[in-house]
């Protein structure tokens, strides 16, 4: 890979150890990937706000290293934001959670010093899967950028036109700089599949959106696609479509001509030539997929999750519409980011949500907490990803999961039944 | 033992390796979908679920989801881990899971190894060279 001076001078140590080491890894990783060069981060970084600065243990920067570094008042290059600590812990609403370690006051102060050096650095603590949205602080067109939040990948590259791999760290937050290749090249870019809905029904409800991304996902893996007949999608289906990209597939990069940055009209996302492939999504694939993440058999539910990726503001107050006044008779978490949720306390949705016997919480959820959940085994969600992964995470324990629409779930808090179906 | 393949790639990581090939027709998805204890997937709705991934040569064809695909290198502090990986198309998250699991991965290939490399065949790993010398188990007609 190609240094530049200022680069090599990093390297040998010029700008001290941490540097030094920061650099090592850039080199490596971009080697490995087959970058040409480095390129400067003029838009924003993220990272999991907590333990594992980067995953790579050669290259792993250590808790007193960067001790030391906020210390010495140092501080991150370029604007940095924090996706959800891992391992997960609940950063607001703890108290109630009935789980261990999370409720444990000593605990949650515990992990809260922990992340103060890299806080003193400069990383502003959204600590959410969707730190993009309680940010205010977006990367703009063309500017480049490395995220780590597989959910969030398409809302920079897609969404907002700016550009970035799957690698936020550290290392990058501290030296502005990350290996330049794939997503950050023009050519890496463009639409090569162009996927249409074709379905009788339009794309509707949120969570026809989170289907038509796993069922698309399914098919695009790795590719680019340009997205026809999808409708004018909102700002929560957009971050639940994105999720489900994500999980059943990996779609980091996609147009919707007319609507994202990139694409103005379907030859813009082809960069002006042929699709390769042409593929369709049919209702009958989100059918699929909805009966494939509803595979559960026991309609008594024992736990709702709602969340995933964390709801906005808006979807707060429809959940605490949906609520208001009434009783659950399952438990039911309702998860958002430590910035939403103090919006939330604000505007009373909170008291709201938890005079039903719900709980709202921030900065997690249950795939991340692990098996740091009450011992339940049927659950109700809302989201392709935390279904999904939930038996994985609850492995050994035989878990079920129900999916549907925010409207299913919180009727199964209620009444304690799912009685959600295709429709 | 059947005919021998050769084909080419760009290591990601180098270093040779050898064992039997464990062929994933589905993307693998790390996170709480692999248990590196125990050396295995356990999506549910996988063909491999829970289908042991130890010393193997495992061959597939991306990866899907969350950046915890990286825990697939976490299988090495268990000795469970797999002796090599071959990967079709590869993205950011392999390229750090590669340097954590300090193993040969392979990409990029002059041709597809999900297309020669059936479960079973014995596969030799030169990731230095960026060469795989795929051995067939047997005779029978390539895959399609």
């Amino acid at each position: 890979m190609k240094l530049t001076d200022e680069e090599k001078r990093i390297l040998d140590g010029e700008q001290g150890y941490l540097a030094s080491k920061c650099m090592k890894f850039l080199v490596a990783y971009g080697e490995a990937a087959d970058a040409e060069c480095l390129v400067d981060i003029d838009g924003t970084v993220d990272l999991h706000g907590s333990r594992n600065p980067y995953w790579t243990d050669d290259f792993r920067i250590t808790d007193d290293e960067i001790f030391e570094a906020a210390r010495r008042g140092e501080k991150f290059k370029v604007p940095t934001f924090a996706n959800k600590p891992t391992p997960g812990f609940i950063v607001d609403g703890y108290e109630h959670c009935c789980t261990w370690p999370d409720h444990d006051p000593d605990y949650h102060k515990k992990r809260m010093d922990y992340m103060k050096p890299l806080i003193q650095m400069g990383m502003v603590p959204t600590l959410s899967c969707n730190y993009y949205l309680t940010s205010t602080y977006w990367p703009t067109a063309g500017t480049h950028c490395s995220w780590g939040e597989s959910s969030a990948i398409p809302w920079c590259n897609a969404n907002l036109g700016a550009r970035t791999n799957f690698d936020g760290g550290f290392q990058m937050a501290y030296l502005g700089k990350v290996p330049c290749y794939d997503l950050h090249l023009d050519e890496k870019r463009k639409a090569t599949v162009l996927c249409t809905y074709v379905g009788e029904k339009p794309l509707a409800t949120d969570m026809d959106y989170d289907l038509f991304g796993w069922a698309a996902g399914e098919k695009l893996g790795n590719k680019v696609p340009a997205f026809l007949n999808i409708g004018k999608p909102t700002l929560s289906q957009f971050v639940k479509m994105n999720s489900s990209l994500n999980t059943g597939g990996q779609v980091r990069m996609y147009h919707v001509p007319g609507v994202t940055p990139e694409a103005a009209t379907l030859e813009d996302a082809f960069h002006g030539e042929k699709p390769q492939e042409e593929i369709e999504i049919t209702r009958e694939d989100l059918e699929k997929t909805y009966h494939m993440l509803n595979y559960a058999t026991d309609k008594h539910i024992d736990m709702v999750f709602l969340g995933c990726p964390h709801y906005n503001i808006v979807e707060i107050q429809k959940a605490a519409r949906l609520l208001e006044g009434r009783r659950c008779m399952a438990e039911l978490w309702v998860m958002t980011s430590p910035g939403v949720y103090d919006m939330a306390v604000k505007m009373g949705l909170r008291d709201t949500i938890e005079q039903t016997g719900a709980k709202l919480m921030s900065g997690t959820c249950m795939d991340e907490l692990r098996g740091q959940l009450p011992p339940y085994t049927v659950f109700a969600m809302d989201a392709s990803k935390q279904n999904y992964y939930s038996t994985g995470h609850l492995y050994p324990r035989k878990t079920q999961c129900w999916y549907g629409t925010m409207e299913d779930c919180i009727d199964a808090a209620l009444t304690g039944y799912w009685h959600g179906e295709w429709r | 033992m059947g005919k021998t393949i050769v084909i080419h790639g760009r290591a990601i990581y180098g270093g040779h390796a050898e064992g039997e090939a464990l062929v994933s027709e589905m993307p693998l998805m790390g996170w709480g979908n692999v248990k590196p204890n125990e050396g295995c997937t356990v999506e549910r709705n996988h063909p491999l679920y829970k289908v042991c991934f130890k010393d193997k040569i495992l061959v597939f064809p991306y990866m899907r989801g969350s950046g915890g695909f990286v825990i697939y290198a976490d299988s090495k502090k268990f000795g469970m881990n797999p002796a090599a990986m071959l990967v079709t198309e590869s993205i950011s998250v392999i390229v750090t899971m590669a340097m954590r699991l300090k193993q040969p991965v392979l990409t990029d290939f002059d041709i597809d190894p999900m297309t020669v490399i059936e479960t079973g065949d014995y596969v030799e790993v030169n990731g230095d060279e960026g060469c795989v010398i795929v051995h067939k188990k047997s005779d029978g007609e390539e895959k399609e």
